[in-house]
């Protein structure tokens, strides 16, 4: 009886049409999950664009949407980086933005009104089902086992390494570039397999769609070649990578230099070279490999092969000289960072004080992967038994991606597509050993049927695997490992899940914190306070803050700023840090140079909100002392103990400071005296706050968390700032005494 | 010897007023005279205050240093070749002196008074005395104090310093003399290796060619990697750290703080985890003795789940919150 149905279920597995449908269904599982596990700051907060730099994006589609593509692409912003603006169209990846754009207009034609903030909020979920299936097409081409596809798309759809970067709301580059990312790698596969010149031609075309969507297509640009190059060193030259090789190459390039912010740096910047130098020693391959099979001739062929690995180190020496005298660009500082690992924090602060370019702890590898990070290993040894083309594909990524996700956290996205395809691998070789309910009874009739196969491997394989397959005898054996190792894949699971909810699904534009009674308190003080400027300010009143706020600033408050989170000048960014690190005397020209309008901080010491200005200001410090070294110094930020504090015992220069004052003005006020208190740094405050001269306290919201203050005008009388708010305060003016000397006697 | 000091103060005396007769021209060249032959000029307490005197037309820039061992000054010792090369270089480069720039040191051991004079706790420190007449005379004649607080600077930095307070004037660069020795060193390094590599090739080659190798490399980097090693590497984080109780912490407290001997635990975990997968999925199917696959199965089974539970155990010391856990260690 129990067994009729198991024999119905088993029986429907076997037909190719019912799996095909099976395989589809799942598929279609697979990507509602991914979906479904995105959705989680849609349902608890509201459907709203996350962050900062999505809110630029989201702002640039609109701009593209209402006015068009070509004047999207000759889009000059005038309402950023005042006074110079800022070349939007030529300094951004459109892809993105283009992307969303077409789905609007699409929906449109089929008579569907959808709002373009719901398709931006939700593009980087249904990106996610897209890259499940494309890890899913990946996998497929790495091993037989027909379960492999299937579990590296779950993982794929479900690893927090890629919700991070992908939850609704979360409207970034990387929200397509990922599907982008791995639908190339699959391509290329298919390519140097095939050899084909079609595959290697779409392959170029999502190339060039991911040049146009985010900056880590270099990652593509050195990893192809890297693959390329180390088949190459294998001894695996063939027309197959000949042909794939370079029709991706010449598509590829020309497809990305159509992007105007890449324009001519694939043939200018060092990062491109190594796609470059293979193509040309591909040629030199090319060419030896037809005159060998011309001429035979063993000396001949050894000169031949000494004459191509001489011209590749001519070549590199080339490159090397060429660099250093200037032609070729060097690495840019983002990519030379990833190299040379103090060099950011030496020269180039800016880079520096992202906190996404910080390097990675492994409790972030543990948090973001889980079991495949453990799985990963086994995977990649797997990928070792066969060894095919693909296979050291599968290496090198894992090998590249794992050193730059361990430099950089934000390079952990790049690195979770292999980790999840090597974890799948390794889990669906095991479930292939154990989930099979035939037991080898007699020893040699199962051997036969694999050992062939193995027999062959075993002669370059791995030691491991140099004894034929027997399979696993026991029931109780296969049922403990199968019923261990999806006790592990539910842990998975569970863990996702709690991961996404607790620390991936927050907007950061509104923070949600919890009352005593369990209920749920938002905290909306940046809406709050961008309303504010939208309703009472003059449409093109200038808003200085600390860039990371530009973006948010320009889209939902609607205000031009000074600088943004397109950090393209530095100069200006350090005029701004300056401003903020400097006394009011030395501050107030630069913001009337600059026709400041009103100045907006950041303070969480009521609330207790850590990532607020006060705790940035030292990157603020450092990147102006970087330009003014005479004028700003970050060591008289600290306490001649080497303290950074806020408290009474502050230094006098901390509490000149512009930021400062703007940060704690008025705050006493809120407490009994002498008992305020910054919740953020566990300091009491003195009991006289700060005095402002040269700005009015403009708005501060419900919690303090965004204050804005409006700069003066000049006084009506002329007399400077700090004279004419000490007489409003009451106090005397102080007589300019002049030193008369002792009276001596009048002589004639 | 009570009449040491009068003798001291009486000599001292006699050489400030020598220094104040003595014309602001005829002391720079003095000096620079001085330095041609031996950058930077060594200084004492009465030359000192001469170098510094203050109708002035040059630039001196002094550094005042605790060479001696007593002291245990390791900045001065490591800045002073630095200074050496710098003052040397910029000397050599400007013998007609027209950038006025003076370079001297003054030792602790040579200029006690120097020192309480101003009354200085700490060495090395550069002191910059900016011209009070002629054409480059600054507003203020006080001197310009170098921030050594980011450990010692090289030679360039320094020279950086002092040009932007010296503009329009020459700034000589700093020549680095050439290391023979790291050239005839990596030569033949180089040509070593070569030649090595050429003799072992037959024995060599087969290694390379090792699938087992490579597979190991390969393994060893991305346990490496992912366990965190460059971010040790780039904080240069301490091994281990003490509690504060005469014990010792293995994994440091916080998400976002790790110490070395952590991360070699905690790759030591993951290799055990990816070993035990390996051996399920490839070795233990290849076992022919049914009895023998059990128990490897067992075995293997069983180190899963305790190194997995361990590693979770080892996670919620790290995240608090972290609500999962796994048999043995809940």
């Amino acid at each position: 009886m129990s067994a009729e149905p198991l024999q119905a279920l088993a029986n429907v597995g076997k037909g190719e049409s019912t799996r095909t449908l099976l395989r589809v269904v799942i598929l279609f599982l697979i990507a509602g999950a991914a979906v479904a596990s995105r959705l989680f700051s849609v349902i608890r907060f509201e459907s709203i664009i996350h962050e900062f730099d999505p809110w630029f994006n989201f702002r640039a589609t609109k701009y593209l949407v209402a006015n068009g593509f070509y004047s999207f692409w000759d889009w000059f912003d005038d309402r950023t980086w005042h006074p110079l603006g800022r070349v939007t169209g030529g300094t951004l990846y459109p892809g993105l933005m283009v992307t969303s754009g077409a789905i609007y207009h699409a929906l449109r034609a089929l008579t569907i009104p959808v709002d373009i903030r719901n398709i931006c909020v939700l593009l980087a979920p249904a990106f996610s089902g897209l890259t499940a299936y494309a890890t899913y097409l990946l996998t497929n081409e790495m091993t037989p086992s027909p379960s492999a596809g299937l579990l590296a798309a779950v993982f794929m759809g479900i690893a927090p390494g890629y919700i991070s970067r992908s939850v609704a709301g979360s409207y970034d580059n990387e929200a397509i570039s990922i599907f982008l990312l791995v639908f190339t790698f699959y391509l290329w596969i298919k390519a140097l397999k095939l050899g084909s010149m079609l595959w290697g031609a779409l392959c170029a075309l999502f190339y060039g769609y991911m040049v146009a969507s985010w900056g880590g297509y270099a990652f593509i640009t050195c990893l192809l070649p890297l693959h390329s190059f180390v088949l190459i060193c294998m001894g695996r030259y063939s027309t197959r990578l000949y042909v794939a090789y370079t029709t991706w190459y010449a598509l590829g390039t020309l497809a990305s230099m159509q992007i105007p912010f890449v324009g001519f740096l694939p043939v200018k910047t060092s990062e491109h070279m190594p796609a470059l130098g293979i193509f040309g020693f591909l040629q030199l391959l090319a060419f030896l490999d037809y005159v060998r099979s011309a001429i035979p001739g063993r000396q001949f062929q050894t000169f031949l092969w000494l004459f191509a690995g001489g011209t590749f180190g001519i070549g590199l020496a080339g490159l090397v000289i060429a660099t250093s005298a200037g032609v070729i660009a060097p690495w840019g500082g983002r990519f030379y960072s990833l190299w040379d690992t103090s060099y950011a924090k030496i020269h180039i602060p800016i880079i520096a004080s992202v906190s996404e370019h910080q390097p990675t702890a492994w409790p972030a590898f543990f948090f973001d992967l889980n079991m495949l990070i453990w799985l990963f290993p086994a995977g990649v040894y797997l990928c070792f038994q066969q060894l095919a083309d693909e296979h050291v594909f599968i290496v090198v990524y894992a090998l590249f991606g794992s050193y730059f996700a361990g430099v950089m956290v934000r390079l952990m996205l790049t690195l979770t597509p292999v980790v999840c395809v090597a974890a799948a691998i390794a889990v669906s070789n095991v479930f292939d050993a154990y989930l099979i309910v035939k037991s080898p009874s007699t020893e040699d009739r199962q051997v036969e049927d694999v050992s062939e196969a193995v027999a062959k491997k075993a002669k370059s394989g791995l030691k491991s695997t140099s004894k034929p397959v027997v399979g696993v005898y026991s029931l109780i054996s296969k049922g403990a490992v199968v019923s261990a190792m999806t006790v592990y894949l539910l842990l998975f699971v569970l863990h996702c899940t709690w991961v996404t909810s607790n620390a991936y699904s927050s907007p950061s534009v509104v923070l949600a914190s919890k009352l005593a009674d369990g209920s749920q308190h938002i905290i909306d003080d940046y809406r709050e306070a961008y309303q504010w400027l939208r309703q009472n300010t003059k449409d093109d009143a200038k808003i200085m803050s600390w860039w990371d706020y530009g973006y948010q600033i320009g889209g939902m408050a609607d205000r031009p700023t000074l600088v943004d989170n397109n950090t393209w000048n530095n100069t200006h960014i350090a005029t701004v840090g300056k401003a903020m690190s400097s006394k009011e005397e030395v501050s107030y020209p630069i913001m009337r140079q600059h026709e400041v309008d009103y100045v907006l901080v950041v303070f969480g010491g009521l609330l207790g909100y850590s990532g607020d200005d006060i705790n940035k200001f030292l990157w603020m410090v450092r990147i102006a002392e970087g330009i003014w070294p005479e004028e700003v110094n970050e060591r008289a930020f600290f306490t001649p103990r080497g303290e950074y504090r806020v408290d009474a015992e502050a230094s006098q220069v901390m509490k000149d400071s512009l930021m400062y004052k703007m940060s704690y003005y008025n705050y006493n006020n809120l407490f009994p005296p002498g008992q305020a208190q910054d919740r953020v740094r566990g300091a009491r405050l003195p009991e006289v706050g700060p005095t402002l001269d040269v700005l009015d306290e403009a708005f501060t919201s419900e919690n303090w968390i965004i204050r804005i203050y409006k700069v003066k005008d000049l006084d009506n009388v002329g007399r400077d700032h700090a004279a004419a708010s000490a007489f409003e305060r009451g106090l005397k003016k102080k007589k300019v005494m002049k030193k008369r000397g002792p009276r001596v006697l009048r002589v004639d | 010897m009570r009449w040491l000091p009068a003798f001291l103060s009486a000599s001292l005396f006699a050489a400030g007023s020598f220094a104040a007769k003595k014309t602001s021209e005829e002391r720079f060249k003095a000096f620079h005279i001085k330095s041609l032959s031996s950058a930077p000029v060594k200084l004492s307490d009465g030359s000192y205050r001469d170098l510094t005197a203050t109708p002035r037309d040059y630039t001196s820039a002094v550094l005042l240093t605790a060479m001696d061992a007593r002291f245990g000054c390791q900045l001065c010792r490591e800045f002073q070749p630095e200074w050496d090369l710098l003052s040397r270089s910029w000397i050599k480069g400007d013998k007609a002196a027209a950038s006025r720039v003076v370079f001297a040191t003054l030792d602790f051991a040579d200029g006690r008074d120097t020192f309480m004079s101003l009354s200085l706790q700490t060495a090395p420190v550069l002191l910059l005395f900016p011209p009070t007449t002629g054409p480059h005379a600054a507003a203020s004649s006080e001197p310009l104090r170098y921030d050594f607080t980011a450990g010692p600077p090289s030679a360039e930095m320094v020279h950086a310093w002092i040009a932007r307070h010296t503009p329009d004037r020459p700034h000589p660069q700093v020549k680095r003399p050439i290391n023979w020795i790291k050239w005839v060193t990596t030569i033949v390094a180089v040509s070593g290796s070569f030649t090595a590599a050429y003799v072992a090739w037959p024995i060599v080659l087969p290694i390379i060619q090792s699938r087992n190798v490579w597979a190991a490399i390969s393994l060893i980097a991305i346990l490496l990697f992912t366990s965190g090693h460059m971010f040790n590497h780039i904080r240069q984080v301490p091994y281990v750290a003490g509690d504060g109780k005469g014990g010792v912490n293995y994994f440091a407290a916080g998400f976002q703080n790790q110490y070395g001997m952590e991360t070699q635990v905690v790759a030591a975990m993951y290799g055990v985890l990816s070993f035990a997968a390996i051996s399920l999925a490839v070795k233990v199917p290849r076992i022919a003795d049914p009895k023998a696959q059990g128990v490897a199965v067992l075995a293997w089974g069983g180190v899963m789940v305790v190194m997995y539970s361990f590693l979770l155990s080892v996670f919620r010391i790290k995240n608090a919150g972290y609500p999962f856990s796994l048999p043995p260690f809940m």
